[in-house]
Formats: structure tokens, C-alpha cells, sequence
């Protein structure tokens, strides 16, 4: 008999991260498909709202490590409480997972590798289906397998989307992007559930590592995700002076913002925070103009739902024309300028016409 | 600083080499024996810590560069050689083939355990590169850290050494951490610490000598293991040790195809085609 899914709850000052909330959402389809429990493991201090949170979002059991050293997330600490819980238990959880943070991609493989179990990265696609092998040198493995965690990424460089399993050993683990599944509804309030203490056993080698100092930008200057309209560059900009030329046809839209790929992050000609990608953010503005990407793989899954997909570039065979909606082949410094001036004096002879109306 | 010397063990690894467009098929997918080979972009910065930490250590501090692949890996250990490590070992065999995440932990790990013991002691730390570019997955290294319960700093951005002890600012969700951990430990470099630096003179001076001499003379610097000499168990390594598998691929570089292309006409007119098409572009512009 499968054992249940489980979410573990990533919090910033007691509160959920949207990547949780988001997993308790895709969580619940998966749990449906096995005819099993979602449940959710809430790790931090003076979680109590939390806990709410995560009930609202449709755990319908919660796992509590509530301790005054879990209130900033520490390695080795939530480790400790993972491994403790979790090891005890008789049936393990059948599928197990985090986001893919900078917390969920440190912790998710110390616990994969305590218990000796399979963990897919950076995944953007969830289900449960079956699964029978045939071949292979161990014939310990043989067999068919009904409910299977099929956990699909993308693999970079090879244009490749791949399905990770393994059903042999559970839990069976995946870190999830953040921004790749949407909020699910929250209940207007949360129903009686089970809410499990942790125990917090610590031991003397925990304490090896200690924060000195936590730095927050308490707001992050620039929200990519919430704009309506995504101007950005790529490495066809030829130099970080392009950026400017962006932000001029940035600016002739509302709730606009510059997005950017990540090798002209990695040049520095841009700040991270405008970063869209795989280790950028995911978007789904409602106009996505890309001027000068060449629409590599790690670029497209953070921005392929957007609605409308403008991409100008001088390579008429750019990947990104196979998946952009329109696109329009030729130099940016002759096009963005043009375009500037096409929807400026639109506006211009708009505005004239409300004058004279 | 009176620090002691330090055991330094940095792990890297041949990726293809995804600059050039050679091996790279017209679908976007890799043709691996085509495709040249590099060391991992993110390893090169977790080569320069290492290097930085020896400074840090001891007089007698070392590095060691350690690297699981096929024969022709053996180039990025001479690489590492010429930047100025110390020694260099590679875990190569054919039934690593295949290995997933856990697999190649284990493997590691059993290769890291065998350096420590030649060495008479555990390492003190150890530098891996945040993920490299083949497989996207940062999971290896922690895997490793958790198999030999070292502390573990992950996305690294800087570092010290004092008093045996690693001071560290790294990455955290929405800002920054300077975090204090014990040795032994086990650090990921993010790719905004220091570019690796130029070759050294020595250094590839002394690669060139090797290279020229017996292979007895080549072995004490870069020696070359199978699983039996570290005592993997076999079960647990490649296909079989690995408890993931890649059930199905898509290739997802060429669908689509909806595009509406512009080209082949004056600039005004190709910009006019998709400003008159795309009506929903006027609903934000502003006004």
C-alpha cells in the first residue's frame, strides 16, 4: 500500500513561501491518482498561522517541528527533524517534495541521500502513472509498477524534456520550481485536521554550523513576475548598453519591467532579480518581447506560458522562433527604435482623436 | 589565521562543450562523441577557492582535484594541475555508466574516503562547483556531505579560514547569509565568487614534465582508481546502484511552429505588421 504525499513547508519569518502553496496544489492531483493522504511538514517557529496556511492550501494532515532553533532554516537542524520523523515511520510517505530553492535544493538531497532514495531536480511537470522494466543488469528491479511519481525536467543543451522515476524506494523525491504551478484556491478557513508534533531531538553535531548574520532585502526592488509587459534581452544586445534601448520601449507600456537571460546576467550587464529561466524567474506576462535571445531551453521554460510572444532577432533559424508568436527577423537597433516610434505616434494620433471627440 | 594545514579537495567534471556549435545537431539535441569537452563553467570557480583556501591553510596545505569519468576526463585534472592543485585523482570505470544523482554521490564519496586513507587523514574540506552544465541537478555535492556528515555551505560567495573554522556569506532566498561551520566541511561556489585565473607558470611547466615522463613518474600526481580499489560495491554504483531512471524523453526544441515570421521587407513595414496585428499591445500602452 502506497504511503502518502507529502509537501515540506519552506518558510521565510513564519511565513508559508509561495512554492509551498503552489506544491500543496499540484500535491493534491497527485494524492487523488494514489487514493492517499496529502500532508504537509511544517518546520520553523511559531508556525501556528502557518499551519492555517498550509490547511487552507488542502493539507489534510500536518507534521509540526515547532523549536525556537528552526525559526531561520538551518541545514543540519531540519534535517535532523526530517530524518528523526520520517525514520521511524513503517510505510515511508510515497512521494516527498520541495522547491527548488536555494533552501530546497541545500536540504532535499541531505534527506535523499540519508535514506538512500532517488531525488529529481528542478522539476516542472508532476503525475503518477505506471512503470514496467524489462531490462537492466539488477533483477531485483524487474517487475511492473502501477503508481510511479513521474517527475519531468528539462535537460539543457539537449533540448530535451525527460521523465525521471523510481519506484523501487520511497519516498520518492522531486525538487519543484517555483512559479511553474499556479496557487491553488485557498478554503475561506481552515477544517479541523491532524496537526502531529515533531519531536526536535538535536544533537551536538547540529549546532556545527551557526548563522552570524541574515541579510534580507526586505522588498525586492524588482518583481518581473507581476508585470504585464516583459521587455528582454539577450547576448544579441552585443553590450550591456543595449539594456538602455529596452527600457526605452519598456517604458511606452504600463506595469512594464526588463527581463533578461542569463548569460547577459552572467556578464553583468544586468542585475539577477531580471533574470527569466531556469535559474531565473518563471513569467507569464501578458506580452513578452524578447529582442536578441536566442530562446535556449533554460530561457523558454520561464516565460513559454506567456500570452503573446514577440521575439526580434537576426538569426532567422533562432529556437526562438519555434515557439514565439510573432517574429519579426532583423537587426534590434533598427527594430526597437522603429517599434518605439510606430507605437508612440499610434498613441499620439489616438490621444488627438480623444481631444477631438 | 594560524591555521593548520589543510587537506583541500576540490571536485570537478568534463561537461560537453556547449560553446562551440560542434557535435550540436540541427534539432538541438548533443551528439556526445561529436561534441568537444570542457571542464564544468561552475567547477572553474570552485578550482579558484580551492586554491584560495590553501593559502588560507598551513605551509604544507594541498589541493587535490578529484574527477569520476571516462579516460579523456583525465584532461580537466591536468587543467586543474596547471592552475596549481597539487595532486589530482580520477574514479573511472565502466560500470559507472549511467549513474544518477545518488549513485555518483556514493561513488565519490568511496573515492574521497579512499584519498583520505592514502592520505592517513579525513579531508578538511571540500569544493564543488553549485551544479554543473550537463545535468542542472546541484544535488552531488550536499549528497556527498550528507554521506560523509560534513557541515555543508551551499551558493558560497565568499569565504575565510580562521581558527578551523569557515566563515562564509552565501546565497539565501531573497538575500544573503555570513554563516560560521566547523571543519570538515563541504562548500558549494555560486558562480559570483572570483573567475578562476590564468594557468600558472609553474604549473604548466610542471604539467608539461609530467606529461613527458614514465608512467610510474604521471601516476604519483594523477592517479587513476577503479571501484575495486576504493571498495564500492558494484550493486551500488551506475544502472544498477541508481534509483532513478530516465524513463522517456521529449525532444521540445523544434515543436511549435505557430510563429508568424516578419522578414525580408523594410524595417517600418516588419514592425507595422506585428504593431497593426497585435491589437493587444495598444491595450497597455500608456497613455
Amino acid at each position: 500500500m502506497a504511503g502518502e504525499v507529502m509537501v515540506v513547508a519552506e518558510q521565510v519569518g513564519s511565513k508559508v513561501a509561495p512554492v509551498t502553496l503552489e506544491l500543496l496544489g499540484e500535491g493534491k492531483k497527485l494524492a487523488l491518482k494514489l487514493g492517499q493522504h496529502l500532508t504537509c511538514f511544517v518546520i520553523g517557529h511559531n508556525m501556528q498561522d502557518a499551519v492555517q496556511e498550509v490547511i487552507k492550501a488542502g493539507a489534510q494532515k500536518v507534521y509540526l517541528a515547532d523549536h525556537q532553533e528552526l525559526a531561520e532554516y538551518k541545514t543540519l537542524h531540519y534535517r535532523r527533524v526530517i530524518v528523526d520523523e520520517l525514520g521511524k515511520w513503517t510505510t515511508p510517505p510515497h512521494t516527498l517534495l520541495m522547491g527548488s530553492t536555494t533552501t530546497g535544493r541545500d536540504l532535499a538531497p541531505r534527506v535523499a541521500a540519508f535514506f538512500e532514495t532517488g531525488l529529481t531536480a528542478d522539476t516542472i511537470e508532476l503525475d503518477i502513472g505506471p512503470y514496467e522494466h524489462t531490462s537492466g543488469t539488477d533483477e531485483t528491479k524487474l517487475g511492473y509498477f502501477p503508481e510511479c511519481l513521474y517527475a519531468s525536467r528539462p535537460s539543457f543543451g539537449e533540448s530535451l524534456k525527460a521523465r525521471i522515476l523510481g519506484p523501487w524506494k520511497d519516498p520518492q523525491m522531486a525538487t519543484i520550481r517555483p512559479g511553474v504551478f499556479p496557487k491553488p484556491e485557498m478554503l475561506d478557513s481552515a477544517p479541523e485536521v491532524e496537526v502531529v508534533n515533531v519531536a526536535c531531538n538535536f544533537q551536538g553535531s547540529d549546532y556545527r554550523v551557526e548563522i552570524k548574520e541574515t541579510i534580507r532585502e526586505l522588498e525586492t526592488k524588482v518583481d518581473i513576475t507581476a508585470a504585464d509587459v516583459i521587455v528582454a534581452g539577450g547576448y544579441g544586445l552585443g553590450s550591456g548598453e543595449g539594456i538602455d534601448l529596452l527600457k526605452q520601449l519598456a517604458d511606452c507600456f504600463e506595469n512594464s519591467v526588463i527581463g533578461a537571460s542569463r548569460k547577459i546576467v552572467d556578464l553583468s550587464w544586468i542585475d539577477y532579480p531580471h533574470q527569466v529561466g531556469q535559474t531565473g524567474k518563471t513569467v507569464r506576462p501578458k506580452i513578452y518581447i524578447a529582442c536578441g535571445i536566442s530562446g535556449a531551453l533554460q530561457h523558454r521554460v520561464g516565460m513559454q506560458k506567456s500570452d503573446h510572444i514577440i521575439a526580434i532577432n537576426k538569426d532567422p533559424d533562432a529556437p526562438i522562433f519555434s515557439f514565439a508568436d510573432h517574429g519579426i527577423v532583423g537587426d534590434l537597433y533598427q527594430v526597437i527604435p522603429e517599434m518605439i516610434n510606430q507605437i508612440k505616434s499610434k498613441r499620439n494620433s489616438e490621444n488627438k482623436e480623444l481631444k477631438n471627440a | 589565521m594560524n591555521n593548520k594545514d589543510l587537506d583541500i579537495y576540490v571536485l570537478i567534471k568534463q561537461v560537453p562543450d556547449t560553446r562551440s556549435k560542434a557535435g550540436v545537431n540541427p534539432d538541438g539535441t548533443i551528439d556526445r562523441a561529436k561534441a568537444g569537452k570542457m571542464l564544468n563553467p561552475f567547477d572553474a570557480y570552485a578550482l579558484q577557492a580551492a586554491l584560495n583556501a590553501k593559502k588560507m591553510g598551513g605551509p604544507n596545505s594541498k589541493v587535490t582535484a578529484v574527477t569520476m569519468g571516462p579516460p579523456p576526463a583525465i584532461d580537466i585534472l591536468y587543467q586543474a594541475l596547471e592552475h596549481g592543485a597539487d595532486n589530482t585523482l580520477m574514479l573511472s570505470d565502466r560500470r559507472l555508466a549511467a549513474s544518477d544523482t545518488l549513485a555518483t554521490s556514493y561513488a565519490l564519496c568511496q573515492t574521497l574516503e579512499y584519498a583520505f586513507k592514502q592520505n592517513g587523514r579525513p579531508g578538511d574540506l571540500i569544493f564543488c562547483g553549485l551544479q554543473t552544465t550537463d545535468g542542472d541537478t546541484a544535488q552531488v555535492g550536499p549528497e556527498i556531505s550528507e554521506r560523509l556528515d560534513f557541515t555543508q555551505i551551499t551558493y558560497c560567495e565568499d569565504f575565510s579560514i580562521s581558527d578551523n573554522e569557515v566563515h562564509a556569506k552565501k546565497i539565501i532566498e531573497g538575500g544573503t547569509q555570513l554563516v560560521k561551520a566547523q571543519l570538515p566541511s563541504l562548500i558549494t561556489i555560486a558562480n559570483s565568487y572570483q573567475k578562476l585565473k590564468f594557468k600558472t607558470l609553474r604549473g604548466a611547466q610542471f604539467v608539461q614534465d609530467i606529461k613527458r615522463s614514465s608512467k610510474e613518474e604521471q601516476a604519483k600526481f594523477v592517479e587513476i582508481i577503479d571501484l575495486d580499489a576504493c571498495h564500492a560495491e558494484e550493486l551500488r554504483c551506475g544502472l544498477a546502484g541508481s534509483p532513478t531512471i530516465v524513463s522517456k524523453t521529449w525532444k521540445i526544441g523544434v515543436v511549435g511552429g505557430n510563429c508568424k515570421m516578419h522578414q525580408g521587407k523594410s524595417v517600418p513595414d516588419l514592425v507595422g505588421e506585428v504593431v497593426q496585428g497585435l491589437p493587444i499591445l495598444e491595450e497597455f500602452v500608456k497613455i
